[in-house]
């Protein structure tokens, strides 16, 4: 059976959207994994962008098979996790989000002037190796385990360390391990996520990984909501087709797109999607 | 070339710690990230502009009283609901984070995205030599409005009551309010210092740099960030002394190290303050971390 | 009386569906909403301007170019998803843009891909037609335009230069390069390169650190606002006149005066383009846009307008409006319009560079050297 013409020409119109749509998932899930353990944490567009780099790079100029370069996009992410967490960890709050957007920034610098990653030109002609099944498969295992992880002990101890940080410790949770443990969860799917929009959209540039698109992700998460790991995703999913939905209007969209996220942090603190993880 | 460097780099340094008086005010006293701190510092510059027929003199607190009221107004429709829920810190910065891309996109649709400069007549352009080193009229205006800025915050925070007030509701907020204080009543006052801070701001910014566009509190907000870290939040003397310092390091940075590094030279001093010492410089922060 | 009347009506509509039907459907994707949109909206304009005169007399015996715009924002993801709707949706047979090179970089390979022409109007990076054999670009290259001006100042007696640059922007970096190359080239001793962010407002430091060099002249390449402010306070640190500025492509806008004033007095910029230029054709391009639009066009509305044009052209040359061809006939499209006489080479870019002119700033405005 062959597809009809308008399903093939809907599916490449939107193709760019809908491998969006299963990126900024992933992204989502990123941020899930921090939120969920209390930390907030903003680092995910950062960890993307070693993701995204590393992995343009070992296609680009060691020639590595996609096979290859994808599992291992994550590690420069989650060595650079696993050296920053220490000081870093040891922040709280507003202050851990403002180090982890430092330190955003210093890796933009980074990329800004190393000539092997292109400078300010960025890398582009990176071979479209990965496909939008990929992503999608992907974007459902890692909520169908994060979804098992949040309905086991360890979900209780994240969920605990969420409510009350210091209680939790009396109960035995290990702070330092959950905390860490998050961060280089976060660093690896961020980094997947890198990898994969750097090889469907063929050029990656130093500006896709600072201040802007970490707010970007951190409001998925708020958008939808931290109960369960689908949440976020949604989040992703309705403030990524926003821009796109409002194209007719494209003076105020931005307004429109403000003036959401205002009215759901007011009306919806839970987000949007408040159900949470029923545990046995 | 050292002498113009130091001057340059005190210079920098008044722009920034201008910029984040307000700033810490809000966060050290509200506990709020204000983000749309960054919109009063612009609306400031526009109201000034469109005053500018009237001359600084008059254009310039006009501003900062209009800044003000903004951010009475804004504050109190976006932050109060949040503050009687009790909702945690990321919903302010979640929510001021929506309002000022609301309100960014608002003011360039209305005003355009145009970059736009004061009339020269609002300030003389003359600069001021002594011997190989070159100040102008504007700059040392900025440096001066710093000083007396930073004064009289001082002194309004230690020697009235309202700062008695202000101090209170920093320290144990619910305590305020059994001590007869009126907890809404001086966020609102500290919205509108703030606020007007941050629009006067924007004016003599703006009368220095030539750069008047709707986006021009963003840039100014993350270099904010580095500024009221590393001075302590709610620390108004930590602001003044981390300006001077991070716009000294930033030129110095750029005048014999690289120019390249000169905007990432913050973020790192940023990092490593908050790696070391992430109550500021001076440790004085008004409310406690965590 | 009644089936006169449902005739009647059914002809009207026809009619009308007919006329709609012929109308040959193109596509642009700008930079509309966000800090670049100046850009992107002037080039809009400049679209607009040449469609009211191409549609006029219609291409193909009388068919109406209908002209869809997207918006990019300035984001990639949105760039080609605009790209995408504009092929895949509204099924245009061309596309005009984006407005930022690092934008074509990432729209070019998706468009080449489904072979659809494009052309960056405003692309003047290096390695843009490279994507592929569908993209074209109007846009002289910066490699084309700066090394005229670098020329200029070398005859007026400089020996050596100090350049400053964004180092955060594709367009402004790519333009250094090119400026480092061309004042070697003319045997111009390079003493420092200093970088900035396209955002800084302030650049005492590296420009104290030039002037205690006492360069010649002093090379800028970067966006119009980070040029105007580095004048500006140039002038205020104490350049004076006998330091050559040289700009590159980012410096040709009319806010360079209205932000500048006279600090920009002096400052040489090569283009292909100015509104200064004397022919008839460009002076009554000039004028139609100030009353269209009440302001002045800058580069970015010239190339765009001259751009239409040679779409047009192309898709009447076709035959048949069909992609392929309207491609093939591009290759071949010769238009002597504002730009002067404009064909494309080999890669597709513009051929000729002799319509490059050196533009001096006097009293805040350009005039031809």
């Amino acid at each position: 059976m062959t597809v009809p013409d308008w399903l093939n020409d809907f599916l490449w119109t939107y193709q760019n959207l809908i491998n969006a749509l299963g990126v900024n998932g992933l992204l989502a899930l990123s941020m899930y994994v921090v939120l969920a353990v209390g930390q907030l944490s903003l680092g995910q567009a950062a960890f993307m962008g070693l993701g995204a780099y590393s992995s343009a790079l070992m296609t680009v100029q060691l020639h590595l098979p996609f096979p290859l370069v994808l599992p291992l996009s994550c590690v420069i992410p989650v060595l650079f996790a696993l050296i920053i967490g220490g000081p870093t960890l040891r922040l709280t709050g507003v202050y851990l989000a403002i180090a982890t957007i430092g330190l955003g920034e210093v890796l933009r610098a980074v990329y800004l002037n190393i000539d092997l990653l292109g400078g300010p030109m960025g890398l582009n002609g990176i071979p479209e190796s990965a496909e939008t099944w990929m992503i999608y498969a992907l974007l459902a295992t890692a909520t169908a385990l994060l979804w098992v992880v949040g309905k086991s002990r360890v979900g209780r101890a994240m969920e605990a360390m969420r409510e009350d940080e210091t209680a939790a410790q009396v109960m035995g949770v290990n702070l330092w391990r959950y905390r860490l443990g998050a961060l280089v969860a976060s660093a690896a799917l961020a980094g997947l996520a890198g990898c994969l929009n750097a090889h469907v959209s063929d050029f990656i540039g130093p500006n896709e990984y600072g201040f802007e698109p970490a707010v970007t992700i951190l409001s998925y998460a708020l958008l939808g909501g931290i109960g369960t790991p689908l949440a976020p995703v949604l989040g992703a999913w309705v403030l990524t087709l926003l821009p796109e939905l409002l194209r007719g209007i494209s003076d105020i969209r931005l307004v429109i797109n403000g003036l959401i996220i205002v009215v759901a942090v007011l009306f919806l603190p839970a987000g949007l999607f408040p159900w949470r993880l029923r545990r046995g | 070339m050292l002498s113009q460097q130091l001057v340059n780099g005190v210079l920098l340094g008044a722009v920034y710690a201008l910029f984040a008086l307000g700033f810490t005010l809000m966060f050290g006293v509200l506990k709020v990230i204000n983000l749309t701190y960054g919109f009063y510092f612009t609306a400031g510059a526009y109201i000034a502009l469109a005053l500018a027929d009237y001359g600084l003199w008059l254009a310039l607190p006009l501003a900062a009283v209009g800044s003000g009221v903004a951010a009475v107004v804004v504050d109190a429709l976006l932050l109060t609901r949040l503050r009687r829920t009790g909702a945690p810190e990321l919903a302010s910065l979640m929510v001021t984070l929506g309002a000022v891309l609301a309100l960014n996109a608002a003011m360039t649709a209305w005003l355009g995205p145009d970059i736009r400069r004061f009339p020269p007549s609002m300030i003389p352009a003359t600069a001021f030599a002594l011997g190989d080193t070159r100040v102008t009229a504007a700059q040392i205006l900025i440096f001066v409005a710093t000083i007396v800025l930073v004064g009289a915050l001082l002194s309004l925070i230690r020697l009235t009551r309202l700062g008695l007030a202000i101090r209170a509701l920093a320290s144990r907020p619910d305590a305020a309010g059994l001590m007869g204080i009126n907890p809404a009543r001086t966020a609102a006052i500290v919205s509108f210092l703030s606020g007007g801070l941050a629009g006067a701001g924007g004016v003599l910014i703006a009368l220095s740099s030539n750069a008047i566009q709707p986006y021009m509190g963003e840039e100014m907000l993350l270099r904010g960030f580095v500024v009221i870290i590393v001075g302590g939040l709610g620390d108004i003397r930590g602001a003044l002394i981390a300006g001077l310092l991070l716009g000294m390091v930033e030129t110095l940075t750029a005048g014999y190290i690289a120019s390249e590094l000169k905007d990432a030279v913050g973020f790192l001093i940023l990092v490593l303050v908050l790696w070391t010492r992430p109550l500021g410089l001076f440790g004085r922060a008004i409310i406690r971390r965590a | 009386m009644k089936p006169l009347i449902t005739l009647a009506v059914a002809l009207a509509l026809m009619v009308g569906t007919a006329r709609a039907e012929t109308d040959i459907a193109i596509g642009a994707v700008e930079i509309l909403t966000g800090p670049a949109s100046a850009y992107g909206i002037a080039i809009r304009q400049g679209f607009e301007l040449a469609l009211d005169d191409v549609n006029k007399a219609g291409v193909l015996g009388g068919r109406k170019l209908h002209l869809f715009v997207e918006d990019s924002a300035g984001n990639k993801d949105q760039a080609i998803n605009a790209a995408r709707l504009l092929i895949g949706r509204d099924k245009v047979v061309a596309l005009l843009g984006p407005t930022l090179s690092t934008e074509i970089f990432a729209v070019g390979p998706v468009v080449n891909a489904r072979h659809i022409p494009e052309i960056g109007t405003s692309t003047t990076a290096t390695g843009v037609t490279d994507i592929g054999p569908y993209i074209f670009s109007t846009a002289l290259r910066e490699a084309d335009v700066i090394p005229v001006a670098i020329a200029a100042a070398a005859a007026r007696g400089a020996k050596n230069i100090a350049i400053l640059y964004a180092n955060d922007d594709a367009f402004s970096k790519s333009g250094f390069d090119v400026m480092k190359a061309a004042a070697e080239q003319h045997g111009m001793k390079v003493l420092a390169t200093e970088g900035f962010a396209t955002k800084d407002t302030d650049f005492a430091a590296q420009l104290t650190k030039i002037k205690a060099l006492k360069p010649d002249a002093v090379g800028v390449s970067a966006l119009v606002e980070p040029v105007s402010g580095v004048l500006l306070q140039a002038r205020q640190l104490g350049f004076g006149p006998e330091t050559i500025f040289i700009g590159g492509n980012g410096s040709n806008s009319p806010k360079l005066g209205e932000i500048a004033g006279t600090a920009a007095d002096g400052l040489l910029v090569g283009t292909p383009w100015a509104a200064a230029k004397p022919d008839p054709k460009n002076q009554a391009f000039v004028a139609a846009y100030r009353e269209k639009y009440g302001k002045e066009p800058d580069q970015f509305a010239a190339q765009a307008y001259e751009t239409m044009f040679l779409l047009a052209q192309a898709i009447d040359h076709s035959g048949d409006a069909t992609p392929d061809h309207i491609r093939d006939a591009l290759t071949k499209v010769s238009h002597d319009g504002i730009l002067g006489p404009f064909t494309f080479n080999a890669s597709r870019s513009p051929a000729s560079t002799s319509g490059v002119v050196v533009l001096v700033v006097k009293g805040g405005k350009f005039t031809v050297q």
